[in-house]
């Protein structure tokens, strides 16, 4: 809403300068978004809260500086029905207002004006209308915006010979009723839609906009001048519907005071005969012209408990009365307040202590520090997600952030489970919102691809969000977290640059330290039906899967030769089975014996059996296993590999001699060559 | 004996070597009277004449290999670097490291702004993104018909009768008032769905935090105390702020919160408008109608709730001109946080 200061004055004395102004505005609840000096006044445009369409208005804007800056608001003049010229003896221009439904209507008035002469505007309206941002048509036209503008109250001028004689309609259209509005388009109409009519067609869409066929033009003589009342949902529907914006329309939808649509009616008819001359023969009028004005009452202690200062009755007297409530004093602290009809927005005494807190000055209420009684209510899975995010960062990962949004190609990535249908925005605005995400792996596959294409020679990242899975019943949220390697690490040493080449085991390794710090223990990795997938398992049942991304979802992401892998993990299930408590054990006193052993192993033999078996039968000396080396090539026949395994031997009682632990070592050698067909070399 | 083995044997010998005596005991087992060279000198005289001249050169060539390895690991080993006193390095090469990952800035955001929070009492509590029409809107006084909805645009899911992702975190005040009774003091970050053209600026999914506090005598005092306490901590201590009264359906008397301009400190620049000011979250107190559907009493009960824009702090805090950047996951990005 754009209004200015040289107009506001013509309500309100104003004694501050603009800028001044626009400050106190801007701390009342109007802000000030733009100050400009054009044409010898000051342009303030005002950001209006969709609460107060009283502020719609150059008076009810100058009604709040004069609360504001302690002024009186000079209201706007009455005039006198005898003042209007009417002619009763004019027959010929009798007219019916005809209201299907009071609720969509209640008010509407007419006045038919005669003789006048259309043509443009003098200066001084045209300034004032451009100084807002609206363009001067003709005289009849600008007088009904400049009164719109300054009332709050939308009018709209027919001309009165192309309107079929006798009787106007506000009634909801017929379906396929059709008009063609100012703006030029021809606008079906449905059942939804109120309209003003005459007997044969609609003529303008109620509130909304006019009808290009009665539209005031240089040609016009005799007008019929209509300030009504309609109801907000209506006007609001019909917009929508439409498609329509409209200043009356902004109006109507928040709402209008009934009290001044005749007000307005008259102040336009009086500039229209300055203006334009002619005369009103005939002023009708159906419906209430006023609503009885609502009390609320007023607990001077309710406003302090919710502001926390006192704020005396008569201060809050002062207050109310200069917003134009009448307030009434009925007991020391309670106080009987009469809303205007302009304050359609005031229903309790929440909407007054508001009022109250604002002219009072938001910056004139003390600040304190409530002592939070709350129980401290720690989120178990936000911290669980914290303590992920920081080991996998620990891990050298770092961490994204993608849309839940995708199109539905892009769902297609990677191995999310088929088992779910996706589910489906009713109102995207584009291809790349169609579908809530069934999996991470689209979105990191994007992160990939635009981190390749700024050649990044590494990448590793993951992401924990919501994937989004749909069912007959309700949609589920479930937790994931993804994990992204592509490309090489490398170092450059004082030996020269090393390289390591990212891949599945990579993945592997960092969810195996995730579970390890998560203190899981009954973890698998095995391999799926797609060679290029394998599943996770965390007792028994599958959590999860690791891999590489296969030909297609590359080409559909634009990856060209590099390879993508990728770990997909739902949080949930691992969260429940996680052991966060742990124990102490002391570290050894004395020092161990590493004995190393060298085999080759049939392809075939899971090394995770071997390991396992080990640690199981080795015996109490047996701390730990390691796989110091692993090769294949020349020296190790085909369908082999070599292998050297460190154990670890300790002992909390004494320094272990190795004599001492050959019973041990000899076990494990005769087991690795007895149960998994070990060779030793 | 095979020579070539005997080379590459030595060499994994060398390397495992560690000690001034290991070494000695290595030189002895090759070099010494009896070593490996001693036998393999002495056996030059029953190869075959036409051998002993090609073998014999290969046996010096080895044993002059030795002596250099031996050489060179006597040196490493007997004048560590600490006692020699020379550069241990050349210290303008690159150091050595393994890279750190980083955090989302994002995240980083919402756990500083959190543990803020958490200082002063507030709980962590999450919801989820697809929200039901009631919490997202009629249980937060917002009328489905009213212009005000204008302003809470929302993605609706197709086939789930009144579902949608939310617009704003405020829902999981309503699940939280309605789980839980007073006092009550949360924080909720999370994603946010709205169906905005995108630019510089605006997103179809961002992130909230929403905070709000419930007891018998909360006031709009202690909303000015806890968001100055919050704003000073993100901002710094020297910043000036200011409550302008504003509208939202579930909060009255509403506020929208400025800070002054974190980039020309309140003269005006381009970041601010010219205005010296910066909006940074929106609060009020909670209207009695929420705690009306939530099943409080509002005469007993009072409370206040805010909400802000984390990527706009984000933005505001580094200097990022794009709302884009957060989702591109640029690595050359991510790593500067």
């Amino acid at each position: 809403m754009k209004v200015t200061y040289n107009w506001l004055k013509d309500f309100v004395a104003i004694k501050i300068t603009p800028e001044l102004l626009a400050e106190k505005l801007t701390m009342a609840g109007l802000e000030v978004t733009s100050l400009d000096k054009k044409l010898g006044d000051f342009v303030f445009e005002i950001e209006i809260t969709s609460n107060r369409p009283d502020w719609l208005s150059v008076v009810g804007i100058a009604r709040e500086v004069a609360a504001i800056t302690g002024q009186k608001l000079q209201s706007l003049p009455k005039i006198k029905s005898q003042a209007l010229g009417r002619n009763p003896a004019d027959k010929a221009c009798g007219l019916k207002i005809c209201i299907e439904d009071k609720k969509d209507c209640p008010l509407y008035t007419a006045k038919i004006i005669k003789g006048v002469k259309v043509g443009p505007s003098p200066s001084w309206l045209r300034d004032r209308l451009e100084l807002i941002g609206c363009r001067s048509v003709n005289n009849i036209v600008d007088i009904t915006n400049y009164i719109l503008f300054e009332t709050g109250e939308p009018l709209h001028a027919f001309d009165l010979d192309k309107l079929s004689r006798g009787e106007i309609f506000i009634r909801r259209a017929k379906n396929n009723e059709k008009i063609v509005t100012i703006d030029g388009g021809e606008k079906t109409l449905n059942q939804n839609i109120l309209v003003i009519a005459d007997k044969e067609k609609p003529v303008a869409v109620a509130g909304v906009m006019g009808g290009k066929d009665t539209e005031v033009t240089e040609a016009t003589t005799n007008i019929l001048l209509e300030a009504a009342a309609f109801n907000q949902i209506a006007v609001r529907q019909a917009r929508r519907s439409l498609g329509l914006q409209s200043e009356s329309a902004y109006r109507f939808e928040r709402g209008i005071d009934l009290e001044i649509v005749e007000t307005a009616s008259q102040r336009a008819l009086k500039l229209i005969q300055e203006l334009a001359g002619g005369s009103c023969v005939m002023a009708k009028s159906s419906g209430f012209p006023q609503k009885k004005h609502k009390s609320v009452m007023l607990e001077v202690c309710a406003a302090h408990k919710i502001l926390g200062i006192d704020i005396p009755a008569s201060k809050i007297k002062i207050i109310l009365d200069s917003l134009g409530f009448k307030v009434k004093i009925k007991a020391k602290d309670r106080l009987s307040v009469e809303i205007p009809g302009h304050r359609l927005d005031i229903n309790s005494e929440i909407d007054l202590i508001e009022e109250i807190a604002r002219v009072f000055g938001y910056e004139n209420i003390a600040k304190s520090l409530p002592v939070a009684k709350a129980q401290i209510n720690i989120s178990q899975t936000q911290d669980k997600i914290s303590l992920v995010k920081n080991i996998l960062v620990g891990l050298g990962l770092n961490e994204v952030i993608t849309y839940s949004l995708i199109d539905r190609e892009a769902s297609k990535s990677f191995a999310q489970s088929k088992d779910y249908p996706l589910i489906e925005i009713l109102n995207p605005l584009s291809k790349e919102q169609e579908v809530l995400r069934p999996s991470l792996a689209s979105g990191l596959a994007r992160c990939v691809a635009h981190n390749l294409n700024q050649k990044q020679d590494y990448i590793n990242v993951f992401e924990i969000a919501k994937a989004f899975l749909g069912s007959n019943d309700l949609p589920r949220e479930e937790l994931v977290l993804g994990l992204a390697l592509s490309g090489a690490k490398s170092f450059l040493l004082e030996q020269g640059r090393i390289e390591d080449k990212a891949g599945p085991l990579h993945l592997k390794g960092m969810l195996e330290v995730l579970f390890q710090r998560l203190g899981i223990k009954d973890y698998s990795f095995s391999a799926s039906q797609d060679p290029l997938v394998f599943s996770i398992s965390l007792n028994q049942e599958k959590i999860g899967v690791l891999g590489k991304l296969n030909k297609d979802t590359l080409d559909k992401f634009g990856i060209k030769n590099r390879d993508v892998f990728m770990a997909e993990l739902y949080l949930e299930k691992v969260f429940a089975s996680a052991q966060l408590d742990k124990k102490f054990t002391p570290p050894p006193r004395y020092p161990g014996i590493n004995r190393d052993i060298s085999f080759i192993l049939k392809d075939d033999i899971s090394i995770k059996e071997i390991l396992d078996t080990i640690k199981e039968k080795g015996g109490q000396l047996l701390r730990d296993v390691n796989i110091m080396d692993y090769y294949k090539g020349e020296q190790i026949p085909s369908g082999f590999r070599g292998l050297t395994i460190s154990c670890f031997y300790c002992s909390d009682e004494r320094t272990l001699t190795e004599t001492e632990i050959n019973p041990a070592h000899n076990l494990i050698c005769g087991l690795l060559t007895e149960r998994f067909g070990a060779k030793m070399r | 004996m095979d020579i070539q083995a005997l080379n590459s044997q030595i060499d994994s010998d060398i390397a495992n070597v560690n000690s001034p005596e290991a070494l000695e005991e290595l030189r002895v087992r090759y070099l010494g009277r009896k070593g490996v060279l001693a036998q393999l000198t002495n056996s030059i005289p029953t190869l075959p004449p036409q051998e002993r001249g090609s073998f014999g050169q290969q046996v010096n060539a080895l044993k002059n290999t030795l002596l250099s390895l031996f050489n060179e690991k006597q040196k490493s080993l007997a004048t560590p670097a600490h006692e020699s006193g020379k550069a241990p390095c050349d210290i303008n090469m690159p150091g050595i490291a393994q890279e750190l990952g980083r955090l989302h800035p994002i995240t980083q955001i919402i756990d500083e702004i959190c543990a803020i929070f958490n200082r002063m009492g507030f709980s962590v509590v999450e919801g989820p993104e697809i929200e039901t029409e009631y919490n997202n809107f009629t249980g937060l006084n917002i009328s489905l018909e009213h212009p005000s909805r204008d302003a809470f645009d929302t993605f609706y899911l197709k086939d789930y009768d009144k579902l949608l992702l939310r617009s704003h975190t405020s829902p999981v005040q309503v699940r939280a008032m309605k789980s839980r009774k007073p006092p009550l003091a949360i924080v909720v970050p999370g994603r946010v769905y709205r169906p905005d053209a995108v630019d510089a600026s605006h997103l179809f999914m961002f992130h909230q935090i929403e905070g709000f506090m419930v007891d018998e005598n909360i006031t709009f005092a202690d909303l000015k105390g806890v968001l100055e306490v919050f704003a000073k901590a993100v901002f710094g201590q020297d910043i000036k702020m200011r409550f302008r009264p504003h509208f939202f359906p579930f909060t009255e008397p509403s506020a929208e919160v400025d800070i002054s301009c974190i980039i020309c400190k309140g003269r005006g620049c381009s970041v601010c408008g010219r205005k010296g000011w910066l909006e940074i979250l929106g609060s009020g107190m909670i209207h009695p109608n929420v705690f009306k559907h939530v099943g409080y009493d509002p005469k007993k009960y009072t409370g206040f709730a805010f909400g802000m824009g984390v990527e706009r702090i984000a933005m505001l805090k580094y200097g990022i001109n794009d709302i884009r950047l957060f989702f591109e996951n640029d690595l050359r990005f991510l790593k500067q946080f």
